[in-house]
């Protein structure tokens, strides 16, 4: 008889188990409702632009997950499956190459109307091994500002700047001349690497890219000698770190800074009085160069799984490739757009327009297939602050280290040739 | 109130508590359905059954008490380790995260290559003749217009066709536009559906509105597992490692991937790969080093502090609440808090020393100071337990000994301390365990740093096993969760086997036989 009734319970139990599991299961997104990932900055933005306009692909709802933070956003790609993973994701050109090769991105043709819309170059940031993998959404350099409160002239030669550093040191109580605000001490610094002599890659005046030169060690660890060093150890013009450099521009401690320009605004709503240019070289008129890169709206290879491929393409060609769709996006993100139609727009900051002019002057592509391999020993993320680091602060031999640093950069960039 | 617990109602809301319990983890289980993952589904089901098997019947009342630790301990502790030593025996890395049969779907919706001159086209997605999928193409600036099915394609005449103001046809004879809602529900279809074009090219579609002209690169020869390039005819076969591989260019593989077994390659390379090996044993020196470091100082610190304050002095209580503070304090807050003041330039270290010691940059300093931050963290709880401990020595010992003749020193030589060390051992075991596996500290200190990078470092001064571990899994754009399973049971033996020996050292598991 108790046999009989715990049977019971126990068929009771599991049948009640089952129905509420079932009944409480979330249904899957409908087939319906295109889902697209971003991050803290501009998961919200987009979010606001749908709401304002929902219309981008008939019959389709646009879905935006906020992340909060650029890593948590990676983090979650990284963990992505068929079932939670997004069929777009806002997100950076270097995920292209991983994400590519893992088959978590899937790759969309462009009609050569909407490539026109476009610079050549960002699509090559949005490539692997030929195929593109999205759409360049915005444009992310750094640049030069200086404080004109400090500074009247504008320098016309990284010299200008070391010698106003050391002529006003003391007396201005300046804590150092040029430092890396935004960007680190690798994609920010790059600037300051190239305007000294070393670029990660050589560009011809075609756009493509020299395979048969890298940097002079010799030229450039001489620069590093004559601007950077006093003997062995570092004259304090150009911190090896960028701990503290936006606090003590702000302070009015440090004249130059190379700052991103999605940080901008927030020097502007400081109050701050400055000027934008990129980094002067040391030859008067030339300029370090920048990494022009691009963030894109990347289609996922999970779009076709949630049978939405087709509605996630159009998605990306009516809003994120559009002027209207970047345009009503980066008023509210405050970023360069990459598409041609909304650069030109009126709704385009002074900010946005100095930052684009800046990478007009000094821009090169950012190319992952390069600077994310390490075939040489390390990366160039890895090995660029490195050689600060060996030579500012360890005080370590200018040139026999850049030697070391160019045999890295010319490895990656000949075995990443197989990877564009 | 007896009739409460034991009762029909009691009965009722056990079945009902159960039942919510179990429909929780019936949501989990179709979750892991939805998602492939098997194996959870299975012990899902193993768990919900058992669940409901033991509180509804009395097959074994211990049971009742052990069940959901049971569970708790297969489910984190046991299944964990199970998938990290499994995962070590695959090539789990970057490109080869997949599944086989989905690498296949997608090399084989890789393999194909727009015409050379990339052409596009304006399509209309629809039925013709009502029955077959089709689409309605324009290329205006050809004027070319056609309807093309799976099998055929339709040339039309301007005249048989009414266009839009940009040239684009939006209605043809015998063609039917579908509308949004059913190009929504076929979306899947359409996306892997071919529209003939010429025997050779096909158009794919590139959104609802656009369809793009390709070519199949590459056949995927199923009974011989294989893929063959159709222009010049070369095979990819399985290479066993997870890729098709050319077989007259092993170098040349198709991506993606799929994981693939490996067997026991991850651990071989941890001792006959020079580019792993020799990191692997510098860092596993220093990892030693700083988990005995670590546990030395803490414990010295923290005894040293508990006599000094076991003897009743002023401000006794204040004195004793202070000491706690850093260990009530969030660490992640308190080693974010030391980072800045370690900081070369701005830190408040270098400022009261008057110096500008470059912490982080320097292998020497980098290691103090995380010994440093560690002692901070850890003195508060050496000096709590061993304050306990101490309570728990009779004082009739001391007292006998201090008779006998015995100087403070000898008493504590040779009384104290080795009774502590008998009652901390276990602590002290644990600690140096926790020492061993202390990402925490690591990664928001130093991030393992410094490194030789340009020397062609691949760990850094600092680090850890662990934090080794994890940048060779999720550190760099290149990650091979593979080798850093292998490397994780490889840290789990270490740990394992000291622990074991320490305790059987110490002899404390004697007092629980």
């Amino acid at each position: 008889m108790r046999n009989g009734k715990s049977l019971k319970a126990l068929a009771l139990s599991l049948a009640l188990a089952v129905s509420f599991g079932v009944s409480l299961t979330p249904v899957h997104a409908a087939s319906t409702e295109i889902l697209v990932w971003a991050d803290e900055s501009r998961g919200p933005n987009l979010t606001k632009v749908m709401a304002a306009k929902s219309d981008w692909v008939a019959g389709y709802k646009v879905v935006i997950r906020t992340f909060s933070s650029f890593d948590a956003l990676k983090a979650a790609v990284d963990a992505a499956t068929d079932l939670t993973g997004p069929d777009i994701i806002v997100g950076a050109n270097d995920w292209v190459p991983t994400g590519a090769k893992s088959g978590k991105l899937a790759p969309i043709t462009l009609t050569a109307a909407v490539k026109a819309q476009f610079n050549s170059s960002q699509f090559f940031d949005l490539s692997y091994k030929g195929k593109l993998y999205g759409i360049p959404l915005d444009i992310n350099n750094v640049a030069m500002i200086y404080n004109t409160k400090l500074v009247t002239t504008k320098p016309a030669s990284f010299g200008d700047m070391v010698t106003y550093y050391k002529t006003n040191k003391v007396a201005k109580g300046l804590k150092a001349g040029l430092c890396v605000a935004g960007g680190g001490m690798s994609w920010g610094a790059h600037q300051v690497f190239s305007a000294l002599g070393a670029d990660a890659y050589m560009m011809k005046k075609d756009g493509t890219v020299n395979y048969g030169q890298s940097f002079n060690p010799s030229l450039f660890g001489n620069n590093v000698k004559a601007y950077l060093l006093d003997g062995k150890k570092s004259n304090g013009f150009f911190p090896a770190s960028d701990t503290g450099c936006k606090d003590n521009f702000l302070a009015g401690t440090v004249p130059f800074a190379v700052i991103g320009n999605w940080e901008w605004q927030s020097y502007v709503d400081a109050g701050f009085t400055m000027n934008l240019m990129p980094v002067p070289g040391v030859t008067a008129g030339t300029y370090g160069k920048m990494f022009g890169s691009v963030s894109g709206a990347l289609l996922t290879s999970y779009a076709a799984k949630h049978g939405t491929e087709a509605a996630a393409k159009s998605l990306l060609v009516n809003f994120f490739a559009s002027t209207a769709g970047q345009v009503a996006y980066q008023a509210l993100e405050k970023r360069p757009p990459a598409e041609k139609g909304a650069q030109t727009s009126a709704g385009v900051t002074s900010g946005q327009k100095g930052f684009g002019s800046a990478a007009s002057l000094a821009g090169i592509p950012q190319i992952g297939a390069f600077l994310n391999n390490n075939k040489g020993g390390a990366s160039y993320w890895d090995s660029a602050p490195a050689y600060w680091t060996a030579v500012l602060v360890d005080g370590k031999d200018p040139i026999k280290e850049a030697r070391k640093l160019a045999a890295i950069w010319k490895t990656n960039v000949i075995s990443g040739q197989a990877d564009l | 109130m007896v009739a409460f617990f034991r009762g029909k109602l009691a009965f009722a809301f056990k079945v009902l508590f159960l039942a919510g319990i179990s429909a929780l983890l019936v949501l989990l289980l179709i979750s892991a359905l939805g998602q492939k993952q098997y194996a959870i589904g299975i012990f899902l089901i193993l768990v919900v059954i058992g669940l409901n098997f033991t509180y509804l019947t009395k097959v074994s009342i211990p049971l009742k008490f052990f069940y959901p630790g049971l569970i708790f301990l297969l489910g984190f502790v046991v299944a964990p380790i199970v998938f990290t030593l499994t995962m070590s025996t695959y090539n789990y890395k970057t490109g080869n995260y997949i599944g086989k049969t989905e690498a296949i779907t997608q090399i084989q919706k890789l393999a194909i290559e727009p015409d050379a001159s990339g052409s596009t086209f304006d399509i209309i997605v629809g039925k013709y003749n009502g029955t077959e999928s089709a689409i309605l193409a324009s290329d205006t600036v050809k004027k070319q217009y056609f309807i093309s099915t799976y099998d055929k394609r339709i040339d039309l005449n301007v005249t048989d066709i009414k266009v839009n103001e940009y040239q684009v046809a939006r209605e043809a004879y015998n063609f039917k536009a579908l509308a949004d809602a059913e190009l929504a529900g076929a979306d899947k279809l359409l996306s892997k559906s071919r529209f003939f074009y010429t025997s050779e090219f096909f158009i794919a579609l590139e959104g609802f509105d656009v369809g793009a002209l390709y070519r199949q690169k590459l056949n995927f020869l199923a009974i011989q597992d294989a893929f063959q390039n159709i222009a010049t005819g070369a095979i990819y076969k399985d290479n066993g490692k997870g890729n098709y591989a050319n077989v007259d260019a092993p170098g040349e593989i198709l991506e993606p991937g799929w994981r693939a077994p490996v067997w026991f390659e991850n651990y071989s390379k941890l001792f006959l790969d020079p580019k792993v090996r020799e990191p692997l044993i510098r860092v596993f020196i220093w990892t030693v080093v700083f988990a005995v470091s670590s546990v030395l100082t803490s414990f010295a610190f923290g005894l040293l502090l508990a006599l000094a304050l076991n003897k009743p002095i002023r401000g006794r209580r204040i004195y004793r609440s202070i000491l706690i503070l850093p260990y009530a304090m969030p660490s992640v807050m308190s080693i974010l808090i030391w980072g800045g003041m370690f900081n070369t330039e701005f830190g408040a270290i270098n400022q009261l020393l008057g110096t500008d010691i470059a912490w982080f940059q320097s292998v020497t300093f980098a290691r103090v100071a995380v010994i440093v931050v560690n002692l901070w963290l850890g003195f508060p709880y050496f000096y709590l337990v061993t304050s306990g401990a101490l309570q728990a020595i009779p004082s009739e010992l001391n007292e006998a000994a201090a008779i006998d003749g015995a100087s403070p020193r000898q008493i504590f030589s040779k009384i104290t301390l080795p009774l502590l060390l008998r009652i901390l051992s276990p602590l002290l075991i644990a600690s140096f365990a926790f020492n061993f596996n202390n990402f925490n500290l690591i990664y928001l200190l130093t991030g393992g740093g410094p490194k030789s990078t340009l020397d062609g470092d691949i760990a850094g001064a600092t680090d850890i096993l662990i934090s080794y571990t994890y940048q060779i899994a999720f550190g760099s754009f290149t990650q091979d969760l593979g080798l850093a399973s292998a490397i994780s049971v490889v840290i789990f033996l270490l740990v394992a086997s000291i622990s074991l020996y320490g305790i059987r050292k110490s002899k404390v598991l004697e007092s629980f036989v």
